[in-house]
């Protein structure tokens, strides 16, 4: 069975060309990583000042966002959609479960570049920053993933 | 004779969405994720990523296979 004909590859594109600092977290960055993991959405982390570039980015997907970015500045997050979803989450910082706080301004610098074909690559987090992205909602899958993620990096790592 | 397959009741259905998606303690989640990972989960792990990244070797074809499998299973859940 197929997915749908939305071509990601081209959003991946899209979004490179628009210049907006927009790391893939959630579990499609996790199968970029080679782990096997179901998803339907895509998740991003996107820089604050960037929602208007991303926004028009993806337009051509029919991608709608439900909030203004002056509302999504506010609430830190908002949603395109139309067959698809795109989770986008836009606060400086976001709160994990546990009390601390993660900061987009931390991450990016750090992130890795995916390349998918010639001028298409996606940028996602290292995996010890996806680990703490995984913390910010701490439901069981996003415990499971953690695991996962730690067994990538430990085979990384040589240990 | 097997009897057919007879789905979950919807509330059953959005029972177990809820668990699944419920944002656990801190302490729970730090338990889960900070118990020691045998040699044979740790194994069956990179196993399973050395399968899926041979098997797929780009990450265009991984993506793409995530697709396929969501539709998969999106065709045989249950309804909401």
């Amino acid at each position: 069975m197929q997915g749908s004909a939305f071509d990601e590859i081209e959003l991946f594109r899209a979004i490179a060309q628009s210049g907006a600092r927009a790391l893939l977290i959630g579990r499609r960055a996790l199968v970029v990583l080679g782990i096997p993991v179901l998803t339907g959405d895509y998740d991003f982390w996107l820089h604050i000042d960037d929602i208007a570039a991303f926004n028009a980015a993806v337009a051509k997907f029919d991608l709608r966002p439900n909030r203004s970015p002056e509302e999504a500045r506010a609430h830190g997050r908002y949603v395109l959609e139309d067959d698809e979803r795109v989770d986008v989450l836009v606060a400086r910082t976001a709160p994990t479960v546990d009390g601390g706080r993660v900061a987009f301004d931390e991450l990016w610098p750090r992130r890795q570049s995916v390349a998918f074909s010639p001028g298409v690559s996606v940028a996602i987090p290292t995996v010890d920053d996806l680990i703490a992205t995984k913390r910010f909602a701490a439901r069981p899958h996003d415990a499971e993933d953690v695991r996962l993620l730690e067994a990538l990096r430990s085979k990384e790592r040589g240990s | 004779m097997i009897p057919p397959f007879q789905p979950p009741a919807p509330e059953a259905v959005a029972h177990v969405r809820e668990l699944a998606n419920r944002r656990l303690s801190a302490e729970d989640f730090d338990a889960y994720v900070s118990a020691p990972m045998g040699k044979a989960e740790r194994d069956e792990i990179l196993s399973l990523v050395a399968w899926f990244t041979r098997r797929y070797a780009t990450p265009a074809e991984r993506l793409a296979w995530a697709r396929r499998a969501y539709a998969r299973w999106t065709a045989s859940a249950p309804r909401r």
